[in-house]
C-alpha cells in the first residue's frame, strides 16, 4: 500500500512540477467559468448550479487526456519504465499508483470549481446536498475518464498519440453516442426494433444521461454502476497491456 | 570455484521472433566479486541483464539471483538487486534527495532508514553537495552517479550496472571505476561494458559475449594466456640500427623464433618477432644484437593484450585479415 501511495504522490507532484498541470487547471477553470456565467449566474434565476455540473464532462473530455497522456508513455520513452519494473513492485501496484495519482490531480482540478459555488452562495442559497451529489458524480465520472486515459497511455510511448486516442474515445462517449442516439430517435422516426435497441445501447454508453441525475441530487445505482464498471474494464485492459509488454 | 555463486545463469535464451538475441548462455558470478560482462554493441549484454533484473522473461533457460529464480521469485530477486540501466533514466523534475526518497519508498524501506541511507550513498557517490539540486540541472556525470546511488540505496547484495561510465569525462570515469572497485567484497557486481581497459582495471573475472553466445570467460590473466596460446599472441618488437635483411636473417635463425618480420626500415629498423619469447630468449637476443654491433634502441613485448583477444574472438574475420 505504501509503495502504491509513493507512486501516486510522485504522479501528483510530477503534474504540479510541470506546466501541463497548470495549463490543464487554467483551461478547466476558464470553461467552467463560462458555463457558470452563461447558465447559472443569471439575474433572477434560481441558485441552482445543476447545469454547470450536467455539462461539465464536455470540458473534462478535452482536459483529462492531457492529464493522463504522460502516465505510462513518458516512462516508456525515457526508459524509466526499466527502473520501475525492476523495483520490487507488482504491476498491480504500479497501475494503482499511477491511477490514484492521476485521480488525485483530477480531484484537485474539479475541486477548483468550488470557487463558483462560493460565488453563487453570495447571491443565493444553493442546495448543498445537490452540490455534494454533483461532485460525487464528477468523481465517479473521473474514474472512467482517467482509466481510459491511463489505458491509452499504457499502449504507446508517444504522449500525443495517447492524448489523441483517449480524446477520441471520450468524445465518442461524451458527445457522439448521445448525438447519434438523439438523431436515430427523432429525425428518422422509424421504429425498427434493432434500431431502437441500438439507440438504447448508445444512450446507455453516453456520459451525459448518467450525469443528469447526479446534478439533480439523485443517486441512481444504474449511473454509479455504469461509471464503476467502465473504470474497472479499462483498468483491467491497462493491466493486460502492461503484462503483455513484458513478453515482447 | 570456492565461493558460492550469487548469480547463476543456465542455458538462458531470448528470442525476438526468429532472431536469437541471447543464445543458450550459461555462466556464474561468485559472491562478492566484480565481474565484467564484455561484448561489442548488440552482442546481447543488455538483453541478458534485462532478464537477470526481471525486466523481461527469458524465452527458455533459467537464471537465479541470490538463490531466487528470476521468473518464479521475481519480487524477491528485485528486492536483492540494485540495477543501473543504460543511460540512468531519471525523473528530471525531482530533486536528488527527493528522488532517492521516492526510490526507497518503492523498495519498501521505512523513512528512518531511507534518510540514513540517503546520507550514506550520496557520500559514497560524491553527491553530498548536490542533494538539494533538481536532477534536470545535474550534468551527465552527476546523473550517472545518482543512478549508482539509487542502485546502492537499499544496500542490495547484488548490483547490476549497465555501462556505468558511458558519457562521462575521463576524470569521472576514473572516479566511477574507483567507486565500483570499492564495492567488491561487500556486493556482487555484474558490470556490463564494451570498454576493455575498464574490465582490466576493475574486474577479477571477465565474461565475453558476442552475437548472443558466450565466447570466453575467466580472469583477465587467464584470458591473456589463452590468447598467447592461440599463437598469434605474444610478440616482441625490436628497434635497432643496422642493415635490415641481415638483422632479419640473423634473428630468424635463432632457435625458437618462428617468424621475424621487418615492420619499418628507415634510419632505424623495427623487427617483430614471434615464437618462444621467454626471459632466456630475450637475453639471448640482446646478447646477439650486441655482439653484431647493432645499436639496440628498444625491445618491447606487444600483443597478448585483452584488447587483442577481444577483437580476435568477437570478430574472427577481422583477426584473420590483420
Amino acid at each position: 500500500m505504501s509503495t502504491t501511495l509513493a507512486l501516486a504522490r510522485r504522479e501528483i507532484t510530477g503534474l504540479f512540477y510541470s506546466p501541463i498541470g497548470y495549463i490543464v487547471l487554467a483551461i478547466y477553470l476558464l470553461f467552467v467559468g463560462l458555463l457558470f456565467s452563461l447558465l447559472v449566474l443569471q439575474p433572477g434565476a434560481i441558485a441552482d448550479p445543476g447545469p454547470m455540473f450536467q455539462w461539465n464532462h464536455l470540458i473534462l473530455i478535452f482536459v483529462v487526456p492531457f492529464m493522463t497522456m504522460s502516465l505510462f508513455s513518458e516512462e516508456y520513452r525515457s526508459g524509466r519504465i526499466e527502473t520501475l519494473r525492476t523495483s520490487p513492485i507488482t504491476d498491480f501496484q504500479l497501475l494503482m499508483g499511477k491511477f490514484l495519482g492521476a485521480m488525485g490531480f483530477y480531484c484537485v482540478v474539479i475541486a477548483s470549481s468550488l470557487i463558483f459555488i462560493l460565488i453563487l452562495s453570495l447571491f443565493g442559497r444553493p442546495d448543498y446536498m445537490t452540490v455534494l451529489t454533483s461532485y460525487l458524480g464528477l468523481v465517479l465520472m473521473g474514474l472512467l475518464m482517467v482509466s481510459i486515459g491511463l489505458f491509452f497511455s499504457a499502449c504507446t510511448q508517444h504522449q500525443i498519440l495517447a492524448a489523441m486516442s483517449s480524446c477520441v474515445t471520450l468524445v465518442a462517449l461524451g458527445i457522439l453516442f448521445q448525438a447519434i442516439s438523439y438523431f436515430l430517435g427523432s429525425a428518422l422516426g422509424v421504429s425498427w426494433a434493432w434500431l431502437r435497441t441500438l439507440r438504447h445501447v448508445l444512450r446507455y454508453l453516453a456520459i451525459e444521461p448518467h450525469m443528469v441525475n447526479f446534478s439533480r441530487g439523485i443517486l441512481d445505482s444504474q449511473n454509479i454502476v455504469f461509471f464503476l464498471t467502465g473504470a474497472g474494464l479499462f483498468l483491467f485492459l491497462t493491466y493486460v497491456v502492461l503484462e503483455s509488454r513484458k513478453w515482447r | 570455484m570456492s565461493q558460492p555463486a550469487e548469480i547463476v545463469v543456465e542455458q538462458l535464451t531470448k528470442a525476438y521472433g526468429k532472431f536469437l538475441a541471447v543464445d543458450n548462455i550459461s555462466f556464474a558470478v561468485p559472491k562478492g566479486m566484480v565481474v565484467g560482462f564484455l561484448g561489442p554493441n548488440g552482442a546481447g549484454k543488455t538483453t541478458t541483464i534485462r532478464m537477470l533484473t526481471c525486466f523481461m522473461p527469458p524465452t527458455s533457460g533459467t537464471a537465479r539471483v541470490g538463490g531466487f529464480d528470476v521468473f518464479h521469485d521475481s519480487l524477491k530477486v528485485r528486492k536483492n538487486l540494485g540495477y543501473l540501466p543504460e543511460n540512468a533514466p531519471l525523473y528530471l523534475e525531482m530533486r536528488v534527495a527527493e528522488y532517492l526518497h521516492f526510490r526507497g519508498r518503492l523498495r519498501g524501506m521505512d523513512r528512518g532508514s531511507i534518510k540514513k541511507r540517503i546520507d550514506e550513498v550520496t557520500e559514497l557517490c560524491w553527491l553530498s553537495d548536490r542533494k538539494r539540486w533538481p536532477i534536470s540541472k545535474l550534468s551527465k556525470g552527476y546523473r550517472q552517479r545518482l543512478g549508482i546511488a539509487d542502485a546502492l540505496l537499499h544496500n542490495p547484495p547484488v548490483l547490476v550496472l549497465d555501462e556505468p561510465t558511458v558519457g562521462l569525462d575521463p576524470s569521472q570515469i576514473r572516479e566511477t571505476r574507483k567507486l565500483i572497485a570499492n564495492l567488491a567484497g561487500l556486493h556482487t557486481v555484474l558490470l556490463s561494458t564494451h570498454i576493455l581497459s575498464e574490465v582490466e582495471l576493475v574486474c577479477r573475472k571477465v565474461i565475453i559475449i558476442g552475437r548472443g553466445k558466450i565466447l570466453a570467460q575467466g580472469s583477465p590473466e587467464e584470458l591473456k594466456q589463452q590468447c598467447a596460446q592461440r599463437g598469434s599472441g605474444a610478440r616482441l618488437v625490436l628497434e635497432l640500427r643496422g642493415p635490415a635483411d641481415q638483422i632479419r636473417t640473423a634473428l630468424a635463425a635463432l632457435p625458437g623464433i618462428e617468424q621475424a618480420r621487418i615492420i619499418s626500415d628507415n634510419a632505424v629498423c623495427a623487427v617483430e618477432l614471434s615464437g618462444k619469447l621467454d626471459g632466456a630468449m630475450r637475453e639471448q637476443i640482446a646478447a646477439m644484437v650486441q655482439q653484431r654491433g647493432w645499436a639496440l634502441r628498444e625491445m618491447r613485448s606487444a600483443g597478448a593484450s585483452l584488447e587483442e583477444f577481444f577483437v580476435q574472438i568477437t570478430d574472427p574475420g577481422a583477426a584473420a585479415a590483420a
